[in-house]
């Protein structure tokens, strides 16, 4: 049933496109912003659980949110990039069941995040501010969950089973 | 050139076997790939924020502080110069004659001159800075081009396997130097 969906998505011009253009502007040039914003989300991220966990103790915690915007210009590169990619090869991805597990491992650190950013504001005021026992443990779920998100990513391009539905 | 070329690949495709068995084993590769993908999250994220500090973001976070961040930017670089190599040591014919490898190697060459002169110049007078201080000028031309230079070793990396040189049937360590010259002969 949705081997007829994935027929017709990948027969669209678009996904044809990504999928074909010999240029390195189109599905290289995907592929490398989609790290860029791997780069950006993960890294920002990741400076903050170092933070929360002791690394740079008198960085005021409060204003690492003003790194913030970097993390959603990368995750909003990285929806538009996978989104596009997802387009270019659906079949690939979404018969993979390590695709689900990548999703699911960022939906949960992108929870996390959350959590962590609406604590964070709690620890203001003095530092070195010691952090609370629930926050750190917040931090080493999200990187944790980061690092499964990456390793589950690069697992897509050897787990796979089926490229496109015609095939 | 083609000769040290040919030199180069035979001394990295002996210099550790142990390496190429465990790459060539079927999770190495795909196990070193997540784990420079995880460096290089590592790298940007501590080396990232700082330069991004150091163009004004975040002003009052006190730059000496945050600097503590840098170790783990190291930490990630080493993991990736780990890994990286044992990418080389296994298929050095992939990374000795591709163009997208010459300029990440070159961009990262400037990542580390532009570092040092970091620690040659403004850094003595940032560490007296009071909190809540921009950077000075050179401090943010560090920063801008730091971040930039980065952003392209990641993007030369991404694009490595599209300029992956295709053997032309020659077989044995060096082929593509007995290739590269055959091909240009034909244009």
């Amino acid at each position: 049933m949705l081997d007829s969906y994935f027929l017709w998505l990948e027969a669209t011009r678009f996904s044809a496109w990504v999928r074909e253009d010999p240029s390195i502007f189109v599905f290289p040039a995907v592929l490398a912003a989609h790290t860029i914003g791997m780069a950006l989300v993960v890294g920002v991220g990741a400076a903050l659980d170092l933070r929360i966990l002791g690394v740079a103790p008198h960085v005021p915690i409060v204003e690492m949110k003003r790194f913030f915007p970097a993390m959603w210009m990368g995750l909003w590169l990285n929806v538009a990039s996978g989104l596009v990619l997802l387009v270019a090869y659906p079949t690939k991805a979404l018969t993979n069941p390590v695709f689900y597990v990548k999703l699911t491992l960022i939906a949960v650190a992108l929870r996390i995040l959350k959590s962590v950013r609406r604590r964070m504001v709690l620890v203001a005021g003095a530092h070195p501010a010691p952090m609370p026992a629930r926050l750190r443990l917040l931090a080493v779920a999200s990187l944790a969950c980061w690092a499964g998100a990456i390793t589950a990513g690069r697992l897509l391009a050897y787990t796979y089973t089926r490229l496109m539905a015609d095939r | 050139m083609a000769t040290f070329q040919i030199w180069l690949v035979h001394a990295l495709s002996t210099a550790s076997p142990g390496v190429a068995a465990f790459m060539r084993s079927h999770w190495g590769w795909p196990v070193a790939e997540s784990l420079h993908f995880i460096g290089l999250c590592l790298l940007l994220g501590a080396i990232g924020v700082f330069d991004l500090r150091l163009l004004g973001v975040a002003k009052r976070i006190p730059i000496v502080a945050l600097h503590k961040l840098i170790p783990w930017g190291l930490g990630g670089f080493a993991i990736n110069v780990i890994t990286g190599s044992m990418f080389l040591m296994t298929e050095p014919d992939q990374y000795v004659y591709n163009p997208s490898f010459h300029f990440k190697l070159l961009f990262m060459a400037a990542a580390g001159l532009n570092a040092l002169m970091f620690y040659l110049i403004p850094y003595k007078a940032i560490r007296r800075l009071p909190p809540g201080a921009a950077a000075p000028r050179a401090a943010r031309i560090v920063g801008a081009v730091s971040l930039t230079m980065w952003l392209a070793v990641i993007v030369c990396g991404r694009l490595l396997t599209f300029y992956r040189p295709v053997a032309c049937g020659a077989t044995g360590p060096g082929f593509l130097a007995e290739c590269i010259p055959a091909r240009n002969a034909k244009r």
